[in-house]
């Protein structure tokens, strides 16, 4: 086993928790923050360090993870370079569930503020069985079928949230941020809430390497070669599933981080699926922390959703990373 | 299989849901009120270092003598001047930062219903005390929150001093439209970016009932919508034929020049007798005490000959 790309990428994993934890819309000096972190910090530095950035920072770390990793068995599954964690529609599932869950009034208590994120939660996961019952023909789920009913499903859901969106114009603002990917309830709840389901989806994606590398010579060789290619697909599709509805449940719909995470690590380090699902996991970490801080910074004390970042700063470098690996044919 | 999974779960949705939730507060407490979101809010007495999370309540703390107890405003605040110094705590798309919240060091964060439930919980987490001030939707309502926030802030006779003259002002612009007759039908345009579906007030916003006190009909209410920011159609407001067109949008550039350059827009009687005027959208879209000169200057637009 090839350590390099592991130790390469959880040295940028590093780098970032550390950027996270140290820069804020609140500036803390190095020494401030070394007292902090043994103890003897202010209240304000104490709160600010450990009640909010790092609840945050594990929550967005939590979320890159499962985005990268189920892109990156996304684009296996279906063979498909474009295909994201939310191609067959995981977001526009949850994205509705979220939105109309907004539409009501909940009483504010524990169970009325977990409204939202448990609807996002099971609407996503829903769509997706709607979605598998939809392109199954017998006993095979063709990938073709698969992206055509997620699409239009997706494509409904869609605009079935923007009318939802445009005849409540009380909850517009509420609505997309959620949208756009705004991480509204930190704190260690929503940790707690997703980490069993990031667990065991992407547990489950680690050690289906095999199974995709298989997946890649198409459904009747792989079967040949003595894959059940009709299970692999159903449990593949389900552990994505479950990871990112889990994350997207709390961190609302952040894109490009599950597109081009894999194709980086792809690049740098190969296309073997045994490999490039764990690296896309940490890569997903670093990549949506370092996009978290720059989303604080930019324009602090504001911030801005860090859906937007992750387009605006994602799409040049992965152009870039593209552009410098024309000349092997990689895909 | 499949049931089986989806049971599971939603399962362990309900089991992690379950984490414990309150820090409760100690210390004697002076000042007990009970907010929008069905929270006892204590305070150990009036608050002194408050930051608040909307223009509304930023123009209310200050209209009762409490600002020089405000050491935080949100991104929109701009009125009175003297908010403009003061750090803000950020507030576009929604976002608050609450590092800066909370480096503020406040006894106080008064919030309002454009923040949402999520925000107020996050503070509470962080150990601040949350007030979250419903929006009002009469004059009544808002004079209450200027009693609930006096309370909040110790400035209870300043602020029975304002709400009586408040209540003046309204009373001697209810006594000049006491036998007004004509009453115009009165389009407010809140946003034209599409000119050919602009939005506007409908009924339970201050915009339409502000119209409706200052003597004119609503196009909403003459037009029977019911929506409270419904986008309406050209047609339907070439229809309803409006004498007097109202740009809450002058700020962002709307202009009476412009309006009557726009294709379609020339049958109105409005655009015909040049009736469009421009207004500031704070004095009806923030819900305190300005409204009251949204009423004043909205009677005087639609009734000039009753305030020579």
């Amino acid at each position: 086993m090839k350590i390099r790309p592991y130790l390469f990428s959880l040295l940028a994993l590093g780098l970032a928790l550390i950027l996270s934890l140290a820069i804020g819309s609140v500036f803390l000096s190095p020494a401030q923050l070394w007292d902090t972190l043994i103890g003897h910090g202010t209240q304000v530095s104490n709160a600010i360090l450990w009640d909010i950035r790092l609840p945050r920072t594990i929550l967005v770390a939590l979320t890159g993870m499962a985005l990268g990793g189920s892109g990156a068995a996304y684009q296996g599954l279906f063979r498909n370079p474009l295909a994201d964690p939310f191609l067959i529609g995981v977001a526009s599932g949850a994205g509705l569930g979220a939105v109309v869950a907004m539409s009501i009034q909940w009483p504010y208590s524990f169970w009325g503020l977990m409204a939202i994120p448990m609807a996002a939660f099971v609407a996503g996961l829903f769509t997706i069985f709607i979605v598998y019952a939809l392109a199954r023909v017998g006993k095979t789920i063709p990938t073709t079928n698969l992206i055509l009913a997620g699409v239009a499903f997706s494509a409904f859901a869609t605009s079935l949230t923007s009318f939802l969106m445009l005849r409540s114009t009380n909850d517009v603002r509420r609505a997309l941020g959620w949208l756009l990917g705004g991480a509204t309830q930190s704190g260690w709840t929503a940790i707690l809430a997703i980490v069993p389901y990031l667990i065991i989806g992407l547990g489950i994606l680690t050690f289906s390497g095999h199974a995709l590398n298989l997946l890649q010579f198409g459904d009747e060789q792989a079967q040949q070669l003595g894959l059940n290619v009709t299970r692999s697909k159903t449990i593949l599709l389900i552990a994505a599933s479950l990871a990112t509805a889990a994350a997207v449940a709390f961190s609302g719909i952040i894109g490009f981080i599950g597109l081009i995470v894999p194709h980086v690590m792809r690049l740098w380090f190969g296309a073997d699926y045994r490999r490039l699902i764990l690296l896309s996991i940490i890569g997903g970490a670093a990549a949506l922390i370092v996009s978290d801080v720059v989303a604080r910074v930019v324009i602090a004390p504001q911030e801005i959703p860090v859906g937007i970042v992750t387009a605006l700063v994602g799409a040049p470098f992965f152009l870039w990373v593209l552009r410098r690996a024309k000349n092997q044919g990689y895909w | 299989m499949y049931r089986k999974i989806l049971a599971l779960t939603l399962l362990t949705v309900l089991l992690f849901g379950c984490a414990p939730i309150n820090k409760s507060t100690s210390a004697a407490t002076v000042v007990t009120v009970d907010d929008g979101l069905g929270r006892t809010v204590k305070l150990s007495g009036p608050a002194q270092r408050i930051v608040s999370m909307a223009p509304s309540n930023t123009e209310i703390l200050f209209a009762i003598g409490a600002g020089s107890q405000v050491v935080g405003r949100d991104e929109f605040s701009d009125y009175p001047l003297q908010v403009k110094p003061l750090p803000s705590v950020g507030g576009s798309m929604g976002n608050y930062s609450n590092e800066q919240i909370v480096a503020l060091k406040p006894d106080l964060v008064l919030a309002a219903q454009i923040n949402t439930p999520e925000q107020v919980k996050s503070l509470e987490a962080l150990g601040l005390t949350v007030y979250y001030l419903n929006n009002p939707t009469t004059l009544e309502e808002m004079y209450k929150n200027l009693e609930i926030v006096a309370q909040l802030t110790g400035h209870e006779s300043d602020a029975e001093k304002l709400i009586t003259s408040l209540k003046a002002r309204v009373a001697a612009v209810d006594a000049k439209l006491a036998h007004v007759t004509n009453k115009p039908i009165v389009f407010y345009e809140v946003d034209a970016t599409d000119p050919t579906k602009p939005y506007t007030y409908g009924p339970g916003t201050f915009g339409d009932a502000l119209i409706t006190e200052a003597g004119g009909v609503n196009f909403s209410d003459a037009a029977g919508i019911t929506d409270q920011y419904p986008q309406v159609s050209l047609e339907q407001i070439v229809k309803t034929n409006p004498q007097i067109i109202i740009l809450g949008d002058s700020a962002y550039g709307a202009t009476a020049d412009a309006v009557k350059a726009r294709p379609g827009w020339g049958t109105i009687d409005a655009v015909k007798n040049g009736m469009i005027f421009p207004f500031d959208d704070n004095l009806v879209s923030r819900p305190g005490p300005r409204l009251v000169d949204g009423l004043e200057q909205l009677a005087k637009l639609l009734h000039p000959e009753l305030f020579q």
